[in-house]
């Protein structure tokens, strides 16, 4: 390819055995992403006029397959990120029967793409609780720790905060210049009252969000809580879902142990973000300054795994090891969350093989490509194709799993277990769910984690004789079994 | 189809922990606490203490532990307090009395299983949130709550039963 011609396929994000329909889809998204009408920044009209020039060329089959002629072959190396995969076994095993296979997935920035991308800027909203419950100690520090956030600021940053109960207010609007002395005071004026509707103040949050929307920001929201929100589920879901859509992403975090953890769980998980526990309210301040921190760092705010759903592959569990330890969605797409700078994003995915994926030398287990866009660049990021195979022997293969795998499913199996008792808690199956409990007590212990081993167990005998979690005991296991795989990123490096 | 040695959970072929118990299927085979089930745990007759009492070594022990299986007594002494359980691989914290040697993992004995104590006059003993319970004569003790101990109960950790011989002069 000559220096002159630029890559087409590239600048539309696209792969160049795109069909039609796809490379329509990818130049109406750049047109809307880098429309001079929307777009002041310099250079943006320059991207557009050339999106525009690519579309023109493959758009029309005839003009697409001189142009094809012309370049060299299809070498597939991304620039900007880079990825490994791990396998649980070297190959598969001719059996008359489902079988499992562990892929770690592990998406990073290029090395040397980090020091020439600047940090993007943050479009973030707070949309915190002022409900009865909030009251004293809880509202207070909330205060200080926003007030904090607004003074850390970067000039290019955008800061709304919505205060919720029954109804939502926005305490601090979206707004590029800021008064912060003013806004401080009006933080310090939010007063506790009423119940809780978090539709309300999601609502009001992607609201703000949106009037300074900007792909080439990290747009977010923290939605923090202490209580149940009654009805509005549905309806709060739905919104996670648009705002998904337009990339804003969403954060839980719950105080104390009167919310709905597998609610705010879902509700993050939509957006490729996940949810927080906060037992005690000395940790908000912590909490919230570590999310700030991660927001601030974000290389890529939003990778998806689109795949081709298999008959005889399913996709059985995917969990985010890290940036954020936490379940993920299964479906097409999948939003897998956010690579930091210094933090990789590791997936671990559960794969079950039917019997019947196994007719040839090689079996595929997942076809697909990972779509990410990195924040501070209006340039599409080629997509990475993955087309995961096996080989097909008679016979296991005889070599131990490979440690990164075996040590993260070590952490996962806890954390399983733990939603397995769960699970069965909710299905009224005390049992069973005491008897979870106390093997996650026994591992849990061997691994030198006394105190958590404890807490599993004592909520064993909790479900043993009353048929019910303790106050804060669910949200205590399931929390810290997930910190414990946080812990394990760390150990790596 | 692989069976777990741990609970016998039939896992699909491929899985390297178990879905029902959580032990790793492959690779290094690490020790977990096996689970024994405790409902037919029938409380034991006390044998009469005088019967039982044999001398033993070790003129400063203040008591013993007589493991009623296999006969063996392991005397208490040069201090007050003892943690028990088994010592396995990369174990943080060891413990006191290692059970190991009396099959304690058949047994079903946690790797810190429970501590027995002097204190003053008194014994105590404590169960230290294992997996499979430690009793006293036969009733179930509530972990991390302290129960005193007299001459000639029968303490049991997990299915491992073993009777507590003071020093009469005490």
């Amino acid at each position: 390819m000559s220096a002159s011609k630029p890559d087409y396929y590239a600048v539309l994000g696209v792969f160049r055995d795109a069909t039609q329909e796809e490379i329509k889809r990818a130049y109406l998204e750049a047109a809307q992403r880098l429309h001079p009408d929307k777009n002041v920044a310099a250079g943006e009209t320059e991207l557009f006029l050339g999106a525009q020039q690519a579309y023109e060329v493959l758009s029309n089959p005839k003009r697409r397959s001189q142009y094809d002629a012309t370049l060299p072959p299809e070498v597939e190396v991304n620039k900007d990120i880079k990825h490994e995969l791990h396998f649980s076994r070297p190959n598969l095993v001719k059996l008359g029967e489902d079988q499992l296979v562990y892929v770690l997935l592990e998406v990073a920035p290029r090395d040397e793409t980090t020091e020439n991308i600047a940090a993007p800027p943050l479009n973030l909203c707070l949309v915190l609780d002022r409900s009865t419950s909030m009251q004293g100690e809880k509202l207070d520090i909330l205060k200080a720790t926003a007030i904090q956030l607004l003074r850390s600021l970067r000039p290019q940053d955008v800061l709304s905060i919505v205060a919720f109960s029954d109804r939502a207010e926005v305490v601090v609007p979206a707004s590029i210049s800021l008064d912060k002395k003013k806004q401080e005071g009006r933080i310090q004026m939010m007063q506790a009252s009423g119940a809780t509707e978090i539709f309300n103040g999601l609502d009001a949050g992607l609201k703000e969000i949106r009037r300074t929307l900007d792909p080439s920001r990290v747009n977010h929201i923290i939605l923090l809580t202490d209580g149940q929100t009654y009805g509005d589920e549905q309806a709060c879901l739905q919104l996670a879902e648009q705002a998904a859509a337009q990339n804003v992403g969403i954060t839980g975090m719950g105080i104390g142990h009167e919310w709905n953890d597998i609610f705010l769980d879902a509700l993050a998980g939509k957006t490729g973000g996940s949810s927080a526990y906060i037992s005690k309210p000395k940790d908000i301040e912590r909490l919230l300054v570590e999310k700030f921190q991660a927001l601030v760092s974000t290389y890529a705010d939003d990778v998806l795994l689109e795949y081709k759903e298999q008959d005889d592959v399913k996709i059985n569990y995917v969990f985010r090891l890290q940036p954020d330890a936490g379940p993920i969605e299964v479906g097409s797409p999948m939003r897998l969350g956010p690579i930091l700078r210094d933090v990789h994003l590791q997936v671990l995915i559960e794969l079950v093989v039917k019997p019947e994926a196994l007719n040839g030398d090689n079996a595929t287990i997942l076809n697909g490509f990972l779509k990410t866009s990195i924040a501070a660049r209006p340039m599409p990021v080629p997509p990475i194709r993955l087309h995961l195979t096996r080989e097909v022997h008679q016979t296991p293969s005889s070599d131990p799993p490979p440690t990164r795998i075996l040590s993260a499913l070590s952490r996962l199996t806890l954390y399983r277990m733990q939603e397995r008792a769960q699970v069965a808690v909710d299905a009224g199956q005390f049992e069973v769910a005491v008897r979870h409990l106390q093997n996650l007590a026994t591992h849990l212990l061997s691994q030198g984690e006394h105190s958590l081993a404890k807490t599993a167990l004592f909520e064993a005998e909790n479900l043993e004789r009353m048929h019910a979690w303790s106050a804060s005991g669910n949200k205590d296991i399931k929390y810290s079994t997930r910190a414990l795989l946080l812990g394990g990123g760390k150990e790596k490096k | 189809m692989i069976v777990c040695s741990n609970c016998k959970h039939g896992n699909m072929a491929g899985a390297m922990f178990c879905a029902e118990c959580g032990a790793q299927l492959v690779g290094k085979d690490a020790l977990t606490t096996q689970n024994i089930s405790t409902d037919k745990f029938k409380k034991v007759t006390n044998i009469p203490a005088d019967d039982m009492y044999q001398p033993f070594d070790g003129s400063d022990a203040w008591g013993s532990l007589h493991l009623l299986d296999t006969g063996q007594v392991l005397p208490l002494s040069s201090r007050n307090e003892f943690t028990m359980g088994r010592i396995s691989e990369g174990q943080p914290i060891m413990p006191d009395i290692d059970l190991s040697p009396y099959q304690a993992y058949a047994a079903g004995v946690s790797r810190l299983h429970a501590v027995i104590r002097r204190d003053g006059g008194r014994l105590i003993f404590m169960d230290l949130g294992s997996s499979n319970g430690t009793y006293i004569n036969g009733k179930r003790l509530l972990p991390n709550v302290e129960q005193s101990l007299s001459h000639g109960d029968v303490v049991a950790l997990g299915k491992l039963k073993m009777q507590i011989l003071l020093k009469r002069n005490e």
